[in-house]
């Protein structure tokens, strides 16, 4: 144990005291597999990265998923460490001297925590759930979708694989009774709460911190993605605050850089 | 009068032992008698020394009778002192020798013995029918319960074919082999007797099986306790499921960290055992900590296979659906970027031939054997022509010590310019090929975790030789060998546009080769543990070397 210990802090000493290596990549599944949730993740990822003004290259792979050490998608690869999710990338870049929410008193910290924890519950169930759980997106969209990178009948196998075990999860978080109707219903109350914080702000705090790449990344996806019907996209469109957020960010950190 | 001829069968006392060359009655026999003569090996008068090296022809005469008719044959040489009478046989009971020894302790039964108790004479009609033209009228099968007749008419059918008793022994005895071969009965006894009925002929003969069926379902259970993991096995097998030698296994492993299953169906052609058809579902999970990979496979496949000649062939279709995972965080990246799924869909064929006197420790002989697989043309992800082969020689020298010398080489080809996995590339290394090194841990390295490489060859020479001074010699001693071995082999990844001759060269640069001495000790007829002291040489950068005391354990040996 101490060993690993003694390890464990050697790692964190040495990555304080190196800088962010201009190598570091962003592993992704390939464009459309898993389409929803995983562009979700990546442009909340993406955003965050900018936001902190850390460079990453981004790399598509079939086998993301698997490569990843929790099995999260996106993960980054930086110097020969692998840290997957947003909650250990976060500590991984502030340990490089790199945060975004140090401006931030401790009840607005807070504060930032509970509508991070709201729009996860909320907003990614719900994304999940009409991705795997409603029959019609699954059937036309999702399986496809998913399976694209393998053969037959390896796509088909793990596309159902996939798909009951979000069910799975759904029916633990309790969401298993629920209709679209239901979903879509939650992810307006959602962007309600979401709207009325932001207000006429730019951001949802005086400075752009990880709540405004966490929103940005969902509802940007929402708005962008092709689904079989535009009610979830109609729904987030009626608020015309959270629109303009999407754009704001997306013109500030994605369009100037990208020309 | 009856007279009973038995072939080995201890059942009754019997009194006579017939040779069944000269058809010499050596003997009276009773059940010590035999016993000694079976561990002897020999039933057969001294001058016809070891006749039934299959395990035939030992011809007990109990009573004796004259049941074939008065042409009686008399002959007169007698051997070593032995007197020889005109035999007379009846029923000849017959079971096989298989149990025997084929070089047994000779007990030294002398000739004296065997006469202790002098059988009186029979008084007449007694007759030699090893010349006698007999005529095989009926074959019986008893005892069949579920089998179907029509399968066992090819094995018996040979029977038939017999001209006089010898030959019906003979057959009959390779009949039960075929019988027993096929793994459905228990027990096969074969019994000979004169033909009776109206349509009888005086040299009319009828040949009875007696065969017991295997239980329609048997089952095993069984705990293993390994490196921090422990799992139940559960096997189940219906033998002759469907009548005709098919046969279903089905095995379960359930463990604390894995589950697997295994079932599989055998169907041989009738008539042609060693052609038959596998066909196999299963899911395997292996863990290989030199690469940090786990990988779990579940897969179908479909073996076809049948013997050419001398040699045995094997064709083969397999599809299996990989998950290739990192056994821990601290994995390399080059291994994490093989993890996911995958489907290989491959054929391949296998030739063999063997003719080694054992598989573990021959002293003669030689195997060789070809394995090429095409992956990609049927299917799946990975695309690879995969070719590999293996060569051993056996020869014996002085003091019964043996000379082997064995070859290994193989080459993976990428198709489609898709790179090789790491489930398919080659390993070389450690206690069972290239001794000195750590397992699998030569060649390409990413972090201390292996990747295999696209073509390997190595080989090895072992002298081996009794333990000193031959303790236990004749039994517990025999399962031992020392030996002395000198291995050398490389594994590399070639650049297939650069032709061959830099492959050869690329193949001969970087040797790795080890020598020693060490002990080897036989398990059964399929594996062996090796103690050694190997000393490695040509270790390059990455090769993880294993210098000193060795131990190993596996079926398959340089």
């Amino acid at each position: 144990m101490i060993r690993v210990n003694e390890r464990v802090l050697l790692c964190l000493s040495l990555t304080a005291a190196e800088p962010w290596p201009e190598n570091a990549t962003l592993y992704q599944p390939l464009k459309g597999e898993g389409f929803f949730s995983s562009s979700c993740s990546l442009y909340h990822l993406q955003t965050y990265l900018r936001m902190c003004g850390l460079p990453v290259q981004v790399v598509c792979r079939p086998n993301a998923e698997y490569m990843s050490p929790s099995g999260k998608i996106p993960f980054i690869h930086v110097g020969n460490q692998v840290v997957s999710e947003l909650g250990p990338i976060v500590q991984f870049s502030k340990a490089k001297g790199h945060s975004l929410s140090d401006g931030l008193d401790d009840v607005q910290r807070a504060e930032m925590k509970a509508y991070m924890e709201l729009v996860n519950n909320m907003l990614l169930t719900a994304e999940l759930f009409i991705q795997w759980c409603d029959e019609t997106t699954v059937s036309q969209i999702t399986r496809h979708r998913y399976g694209t990178p393998y053969s037959w009948p390896l796509n088909l196998i793990l596309a159902y694989q996939k798909q009951w075990e979000v069910r799975r999860k759904m029916n633990a978080v309790g969401w298993g009774g629920k209709t679209v109707d239901q979903v879509y219903e939650d992810v307006s109350q959602c962007c309600q709460a979401l709207s009325q914080r932001l207000g006429t702000q730019p951001y949802f705090f005086k400075i752009p911190t990880e709540l405004d790449a966490l929103v940005f990344g969902h509802l940007f996806t929402i708005l962008t993605t092709q689904l079989t019907n535009t009610e979830l996209l109609e729904r987030v469109r009626s608020y015309s605050n959270l629109l303009s957020f999407c754009r704001r960010i997306e013109q500030t950190y994605f369009e100037s850089k990208d020309s | 009068m009856n007279t009973t001829l038995s072939l080995g069968s201890v059942q009754t006392c019997f009194k006579k032992v017939v040779c069944l060359f000269c058809s010499c009655l050596t003997s009276c026999c009773r059940c010590q008698t035999l016993r000694r003569a079976r561990e002897r090996s020999t039933l057969s008068c001294d001058c016809h020394g070891v006749l039934h090296e299959g395990g035939l022809v030992v011809v007990t005469l109990a009573t004796v009778r004259a049941p074939f008719s008065r042409r009686a044959e008399s002959r007169t040489t007698c051997h070593k002192g032995l007197k020889r009478r005109p035999v007379a046989m009846g029923a000849v009971h017959a079971k096989s020798m298989d149990p025997l020894p084929m070089h047994g302790k000779d007990l030294g039964v002398n000739p004296d013995d065997l006469m202790e108790h002098p059988e009186p004479e029979p008084d007449a009609k007694q007759e030699i029918l090893e010349n006698k033209d007999v005529v095989v009228q009926h074959v019986n099968i008893q005892g069949l319960g579920r089998t179907k007749e029509d399968l066992l008419g090819y094995e018996i059918s040979d029977v038939f074919n017999a001209k006089n008793l010898i030959d019906v022994m003979k057959k009959a005895h390779i009949a039960r082999q075929r019988l027993l071969r096929l793994g459905i009965f228990k027990e096969v006894e074969v019994l000979i007797d004169t033909s009776e009925g109206a349509d009888a002929l005086p040299n009319g003969l009828d040949v009875t099986f007696e065969v017991n069926e295997i239980k329609r379902l048997t089952g095993s259970y069984n705990t293993m306790v390994g490196n921090n993991e422990g799992s139940m096995v559960l096997g189940l097998k219906l033998p002759n499921m469907i009548g005709r030698a098919e046969k279903l296994t089905f095995q379960f492993s359930y463990g604390t960290k894995e589950t697997s299953y295994g079932l599989s169906f055998f169907k041989p052609q009738p008539g042609y055992f060693e052609r038959n058809l596998t066909l196999n579902m299963y899911k395997v999970t292996g863990q290989f900590p030199w690469s940090s990979l786990k990988e779990t496979d579940r897969g179908v496949s479909a073996e076809f296979n049948f013997p050419v000649g001398p040699t045995g062939h094997m064709l083969k279709w397999e599809g299996v659906w990989r998950e290739l995972g990192c056994l821990a965080r601290s994995a390399s990246f080059a291994v994490r970027e093989e993890s996911g799924h995958s489907l290989k869909s491959a054929l391949s064929h296998t030739m063999s031939i063997d003719s080694r006197n054992s598989a573990i420790f021959p002293s003669s002989g030689a195997l060789l054997r070809i394995n090429q697989e095409l992956a990609g043309f049927t299917g799946g992800d990975a695309s690879f022509f995969k070719e590999d082969f293996e060569l051993q020689l056996n020869r014996r020298l002085f003091w019964d010590s043996v000379l082997s010398a064995s070859l290994w080489g193989g080459m993976l080809f990428p198709i489609e310019g898709k790179p090789s996995c790491i489930a398919d590339r080659f390993y070389l290394g450690g206690p069972t090929s290239v001794r000195g090194f750590g397992m699998y841990s030569i060649g390409p390295q990413s972090e201390g975790d292996y990747l295999g490489g696209e073509a390997y060859w190595a080989g090895g020479l072992h002298l081996y030789t009794p333990l000193p001074f031959r303790p236990g010699r004749g039994g517990f001693g025999d399962l031992f060998r020392t030996h002395f071995f000198l291995n050398a082999g490389n594994l590399c990844n070639l650049n297939y546009g650069e032709g061959p001759r830099a492959h050869l060269q690329k193949l001969a640069e970087c040797i790795r080769w080890s020598y020693g001495a060490g002990i080897v000790l036989r398990l059964g007829n399929i594996a062996r543990l090796e103690l050694n002291y190997c000393i490695p040489m040509g270790v390059q950068s990455g090769d993880r070397i294993c210098d000193g005391v060795q131990f190993g354990a596996g079926i398959r040996f340089l």
